[in-house]
């Protein structure tokens, strides 16, 4: 862990690295997932993927954001009480494809960005696949332990 | 003047549906557009539905050349949140099916290579070596496709005679070394067609974020086996074979070196196989404690990672991600085409070593 240790040390982040499940989790904090991207891009992470979980009731979606440094697998968890986010995309060209997913199939808008259709075809509604029926909420979350 | 030529869905160099629409000026490709999901299973949905035995038959399913390493992976995420650890055995047969997975992905890929560059001697070639590599995995597992070898906390069949393997691998080396790769590397064929296009920068690997032989092609000394080592690799010696050129020839040639390594794998984890259990022997019933766990393994194309999310006392997961190489591959095509001859695209497609049923999952 030290070169991930020193590296929230360089950037000032009080916050300890947390081990669990086979990611090192950081509370990001105060910094959005822009903030992050470009913390990422600096200290030259591999962008990996984002999870999408559906929070319970109306709180909205848990986004979890994966990079990759040296083997370490680091992962940054936001609370999206709405139905927006900021795209990393132009920050970081690996996470196209997974926010056209994610906005196809939870219905989640990526602002600064147009999603293309990736795996819908045109004309085709948004958020049948993962979200459930009525929107976020309405059936058994998938929100887990975090 | 500009014109647009769908290459697509229905294309017959790869049997699988996807599509590539190419602007060209001339013989030039000056862009391309993606379309992928014609064939879309909705298996990260499916998988909410299934208890811990079917999600890792649904999973193994995800894949029909790399199906042992959704299993591995997804297994590998849920013992830790079973607060399983497989036996040692059980960790080396793992390796073992995995690089014999590598083993017939690769020589598969080198086949149909084959077939685009117009070398179909060597397509027959290639796929009469890989059926002695199934029949490997035919002996170990009893099946030729979806090997059904892991469970959570080891796997299911253990390896009874590593001799007969062992020779098994000896004969497929020499073939592997004496015919194989030498025409890879040496043959005027190849080389005129491969070397020089297709041509993905070290800079654009890394902005892409890439995986596998793609991103060991352009430079990017990038594999989960080393670097995050699971089951056995950390007591194993290999090298991972990087290029520098980032062309097709760079791609063919890290794969090629790469059968070698494999071998050399697979002939130390059965030298080195322990004794004992090959499972936990638990079978009935597992407690999975609530929270998320994820596991990365380095598939034929590259990582694979899952998050596996569980809730105590829950039969089902509550998710299940799945993030495959090609899924991270794909999106650097535009660039390995652009500005490449049209006769060209299917071969660089192809140089990716595209699933199109990882991709659709």
């Amino acid at each position: 862990m030290t070169s991930v240790e020193s590296m929230a040390r360089d950037a000032g982040i009080a916050e300890p690295w947390i081990l669990e499940g086979g990611v090192h989790w950081l509370n990001p904090g105060a910094m959005s997932v822009r903030d992050v991207a470009s913390w990422m891009n600096e200290n030259h992470a591999r962008f990996v993927t984002i999870t999408t979980y559906e929070l319970p009731a109306t709180e909205g979606f848990r986004l979890e954001y994966h990079w990759d440094i040296d083997g370490q697998l680091l992962g940054f968890s936001f609370r999206i009480p709405g139905n927006s986010v900021p795209s990393i995309f132009d920050l970081c060209e690996g996470a196209d494809w997974i926010e056209r997913e994610i906005h196809e199939e939870y219905a989640i808008d990526f602002t600064g960005r147009v999603c293309q259709p990736l795996l819908l075809r045109e004309g085709n509604a948004l958020g049948v696949n993962l979200r459930e029926a009525g929107g976020a909420g309405q059936a058994e979350p998938q929100e887990a332990a975090r | 003047m500009s014109y647009k030529i769908p290459m697509g869905p229905y294309h017959p160099a790869l049997e699988e549906p996807y599509k590539l629409d190419l602007i060209c000026k001339g013989e030039t490709v000056r862009d391309a557009q993606l379309h992928i999901g014609f064939n879309f299973r909705g298996i990260e949905h499916l998988a909410e539905t299934r208890n811990y035995f079917q999600v890792i038959a649904l999973m193994e399913r995800v894949c029909g050349i790399c199906s042992n390493i959704h299993t591995l992976t997804l297994c590998q995420a849920m013992e830790q949140l079973a607060g399983h650890t497989p036996p040692p055995r059980a960790r080396y047969i793992r390796v073992i099916v995995a690089e014999l997975e590598r083993l017939h992905s690769h020589v598969l890929w080198a086949g149909i290579a084959s077939k685009l560059m117009g070398f179909k001697t060597m397509f027959m070639t290639c796929f009469e070596v890989r059926e002695k590599v199934m029949d490997i995995l035919q002996a170990i597992s009893g099946n030729r496709v979806n090997y059904a070898m892991n469970r959570i906390g080891g796997v299911n069949r253990d390896i009874e005679d590593p001799g007969s393997i062992q020779r098994m691998i000896n004969a497929l080396e020499i073939e592997m070394s004496r015919t194989i790769i030498p025409i890879f590397t040496t043959s005027v064929t190849a080389r005129s067609r491969c070397a020089g296009i297709g041509i993905l920068t070290h800079e654009k690997a890394l902005s892409c974020s890439v995986v596998g032989p793609t991103a060991r092609a352009s430079g990017v000394p990038q594999d989960i086996r080393r670097v995050a080592p699971y089951a056995a690799y950390e007591e194993l010696e290999f090298n991972s074979p990087v290029e520098q050129e980032g062309d097709v020839r760079a791609r063919l040639l890290v794969r090629a070196l790469e059968i070698m390594e494999s071998c050399r794998i697979l002939r130390q984890a059965l030298e080195k196989l322990p004794p004992g259990e090959i499972n936990t022997g638990e079978d009935v019933k597992f407690a999975f404690r609530t929270g998320t766990a994820v596991s990365r393994v380095e598939a034929p194309r590259g990582e694979v990672f899952y998050s596996v999310s569980w809730k105590e006392n829950s039969r089902t997961p509550s998710r299940v991600h799945v993030r495959t190489p090609t899924y991270a591959n794909m999106p650097a095509v535009p660039w390995m085409v652009r500005g490449a001859r049209l006769a060209d695209t299917p071969l660089i497609q192809a140089s990716i070593d595209p699933c199109y049923s990882c991709t659709d999952r």
